[in-house]
């Protein structure tokens, strides 16, 4: 798992830093600025939802110009999120060598704010670009890939660091990534980012990984604490059988929502499940993307069915396999037949290899053991615990 | 059954090693455990590492109903040749119940006494029969005790004999994934999955007893539960004190990941990976594809090996049997004797482990028919048999085997 220190400083705006007194490389300093490098070119996920403005004049936290996204969170393309990487050269995603050595640098600098704060960037990534769409590694791969995130903005300029420190920068295509979540952002949202620089900090150690438990999946549908996404639906006709509410407003076991599954059988298959993947849709062909939840005894959920006796064949943690990649191990319950009150359910993870984990949570069942018509189930305070 | 334990001090090396010696005649087979946790077998006093293969050589146009111990051509005479230019030091033997115990002990003998190949006999303990096995029924557990003593008494003798395997993959039958059965009792139980559980401690209870009768005919030769994967191996480690061996059906790719280790905790017992290997068709580029099948098992085989106590001293598993020696044609439709003559491209199954071919047509990957190591012609050799053509991962795997 990236869990990366993020140190960040409340600074009024005007006050930035100097990047004359310091070894620096811009990404973004202000618009059309000669000291720029990368091109915010790579457009993913649901890129429909994105509207992009990097010569906005309302709010700067220094020079003249930032830039403004906009997230709508509108699911255009269907993705439940989108972002945008700043490549070396434009729509580059490794098929060219014009990657920068940034040997040297150790920590890249940002400063953000949301429109009235509250707004959520999911993800910050440096580097990444590794992989095509069909798993393979790319020509010309970026030689290390940090991720941070969430982060949760206010109305004011904060400045976020990213410790680099120990990293591989000698080939660096992909500087600067922004990624947002549907779910997370909860509705259109609109963030701004100013002066995004690689430098050089003498006294930044090398990070120490870290897992915190509990580790959560699914805490509450904006909860910041959440990982894991639940792209992997199965099989491939799930979405005429499926409805998934991630942020179920009615009777959650705590907080603010839960997540509501509705499964009927159109499609004719006869059964169905989800998969809550790192990264999305990622079903083992992505490097360096496991969590590591050594230390975790148990995958504890709670669940309830919408009459009671709904029947889920099996829940499960980890198990992908089809990649190079895959699940260090995995374990389940089940057939677990549901009450219609919420009850807790534990999956044992003594004695399981947990040391990397991109299937954090998974259900299925089938129709055969259901309703003909269909059935309809509550989850929520999916975590993974000591 | 006797047990002895004996303590050795190997005192040039500094280290104290106890050895718990799970059978007594030193000239057989005995399975000793370090201090360190890991298992090794023994054979007639030297360890041994069981480079096997499943047998099953079904002819062009045979099936499911294949008699090998009756078929008048012999083919494990040839094919024993071939095993033995490979390193094969073991055959593994679904089931021989029906068929002519004489002929049996024949097949065991001429392996042995010509190629020094030894036999692991299985019995699936009726988990294909019709109508489906219920091991809650007491009718049935006789008869299939008796059934499997049969086969122990009459074949214990041979000196080709190395283990006998109860069960293949009978857990699935606990969650009704496979041959579904269930008792008044079971369905009692309100809740689905303790059910489950209660099935597995039937069913696991009906080896254990079986695996003790076993032990008082033959105390000389280890008896390992088959069993899918590891679900339910928990339940089993309770109720099963005569299982010496856990031989496991494991289809995880290119590796094992944490199966060994996974055992040791539910329930430490030597590991035998009964069933594994890689088809040699790619069902997404309909082609096939030796390279990619020698390549899986080459990474397997170098797994099972850094999981011994020949490589590593914590080591749990005692080696491998190979899924299989030859193509079968018939596995595609095996109800329909016409198809058992043509060599189907159709995969049966799907497994994501397997992803170099995984986004073939609705994700079905697995050629059942494919995952020989000797591929067949429908011209005849010498012995009458249909011609083998080795494959890659053959050669592979006699270099290997012959290096080890």
């Amino acid at each position: 798992m990236k869990k990366l220190f993020i140190g960040f400083l409340v600074l009024s705006v005007g006050i930035g830093i100097t990047a004359a007194q310091e070894k620096t490389f811009y990404i973004y300093k202000d618009k059309n600025n000669p000291s720029n490098h990368f091109i915010p070119s790579g457009w993913m996920g649901d890129y429909g939802d994105l509207k992009f403005n990097d010569q906005c004049t309302q709010e700067k936290a220094s020079g003249s110009t930032s830039i403004k996204i906009t997230y709508t969170a509108k699911k255009s393309q269907g993705q439940g999120w989108a972002g945008i990487y700043w490549q070396s050269s434009a729509n580059n995603w490794g098929q060219r060598q014009s990657g920068y050595d940034l040997t040297g640098f150790n920590k890249l600098v940002f400063k953000a704010k949301g429109e009235n704060g509250g707004e959520v960037i999911t993800k910050i990534k440096v580097g990444g670009i590794r992989r095509n769409a069909q798993g393979e590694l790319v020509t010309y791969p970026d030689s290390l890939e940090v991720d941070y995130g969430p982060i949760k903005l206010t109305d004011e300029w904060q400045e976020f660091y990213i410790n680099l420190a120990g990293k591989d920068l000698s080939y660096v295509n992909g500087g600067f990534c922004i990624v947002f979540n549907a779910d997370q952002a909860q509705k259109e949202q609109v963030i701004y980012l100013d002066d995004v620089y690689f430098t050089y900090d003498p006294n930044l150690k090398e990070e120490v990984k870290k897992t915190n438990f509990p580790f959560y999946v699914y805490a509450d549908a904006d909860s910041l604490d959440n990982h894991f996404c639940p792209s992997g639906w199965m099989p491939a006709t799930a979405a005429q059988d499926l409805k998934l509410y991630t942020n179920w407003k009615e009777n959650p076991l705590s907080g603010s929502s839960c997540i509501r599954i509705e499964y009927t059988n159109k499609s004719g298959t006869r059964w169905a499940g989800i998969y809550w993947q790192n990264p999305p849709n990622n079903w083992g062909s992505i490097p360096n993307a496991g969590f590591d939840l050594r230390g975790a005894t148990k995958l504890t959920f709670w669940a309830k069915g919408e009459r009671g006796g709904e029947i889920i064949n099996e829940f499960k943690v980890g198990g992908i396999s089809s990649g190079e990649y895959p699940d260090s191990d995995s374990a389940s319950i089940g057939p677990v037949q549901l009450t219609k009150e919420w009850k807790k359910y534990e999956i044992d993870l003594r004695g399981k290899d947990l040391s990397y984990i991109i299937g954090g949570f998974c259900w299925a069942t089938n129709i055969d053991v259901n309703d003909p018509h269909g059935i309809i189930f509550y989850l929520d305070e999916i975590k993974f615990e000591k | 059954m006797r047990k002895i334990k004996k303590v050795f001090k190997a005192g040039s090396l500094g280290v104290c090693l106890i050895f718990f010696s799970l059978f007594s005649q030193a000239k057989q087979m005995t399975i000793e455990r370090n201090s360190a946790g890991g298992y090794t077998f023994f054979v007639k006093g030297r360890p041994f590492l069981i480079k096997g293969i499943i047998y099953n050589p079904t002819p062009i146009g045979s099936g499911y109903d294949y008699d090998l111990f009756s078929d008048p051509t012999k083919p494990w005479i040839f094919d024993g040749k071939l095993m033995k230019e490979a390193g094969i030091n073991t055959v593994r033997i679904y089931s021989c119940r029906g068929a002519d115990l004489r002929k049996v002990k024949k097949f065991i003998r001429e392996l042995y006494k010509k190629y020094k190949i030894y036999t692991i006999i299985g019995d699936w303990l009726g988990l294909w029969d019709r109508p489906c096995p219920n091991y809650a029924d007491k009718e049935f557990r006789q008869y299939t005790k008796k059934k499997v003593l049969e086969i122990v008494k009459a074949l214990k003798d041979e000196e080709g004999i190395l283990m006998w395997v109860l069960g293949n993959e009978n857990n699935y039958t606990f969650s009704g994934k496979i041959a579904f059965w269930t008792s008044p009792e079971i369905e009692e139980i309100p809740d689905l999955y303790e059910r489950v559980r209660k099935r597995a401690q039937i069913y696991y209870s009906f080896v254990d007893e079986i695996a003790g009768e076993i032990k008082k005919i033959d105390p000389y030769h280890p008896v390992a539960l088959g069993n899918g994967e590891v679900s339910m191996l928990d339940v089993a480690a309770k109720v099963c004190k005569n299982i010496d061996v856990i031989a496991v059906i494991s289809y995880r790719g290119k590796r094992f990941g944490n199966l060994f280790e996974n055992i040791r905790y539910l329930f430490d017992k030597p590991v035998l990976v009964s069933e594994f290997g890689c088809d040699s068709y790619d069902a997404y580029k309909d082609k096939e594809d030796q390279d990619v099948q020698a390549e899986y098992i080459k990474f397997q085989w170098e797994d099972i090996l850094k999981n011994t106590t020949f490589k590593n001293e914590k080591g749990t598993c005692i080696g491998g049997t190979l899924f299989e020696w030859n193509d079968e044609w018939w596995k595609h439709n095996e109800g329909y004797t016409s198809d058992w003559s043509v060599h189907n491209r159709q995969a049966g199954w799907s497994n994501g482990s397997y992803y170099f071919d995984i986004k073939a047509k609705d994700n079905l990957n697995m050629n059942e028919e494919w995952f020989g190591i000797v591929g067949l012609s429908k011209e005849k050799n010498e012995y009458g048999i249909n011609k083998r053509a080795p494959k890659k991962s053959y050669y592979l795997l006699k270099e290997i085997f012959l290096k080890n």
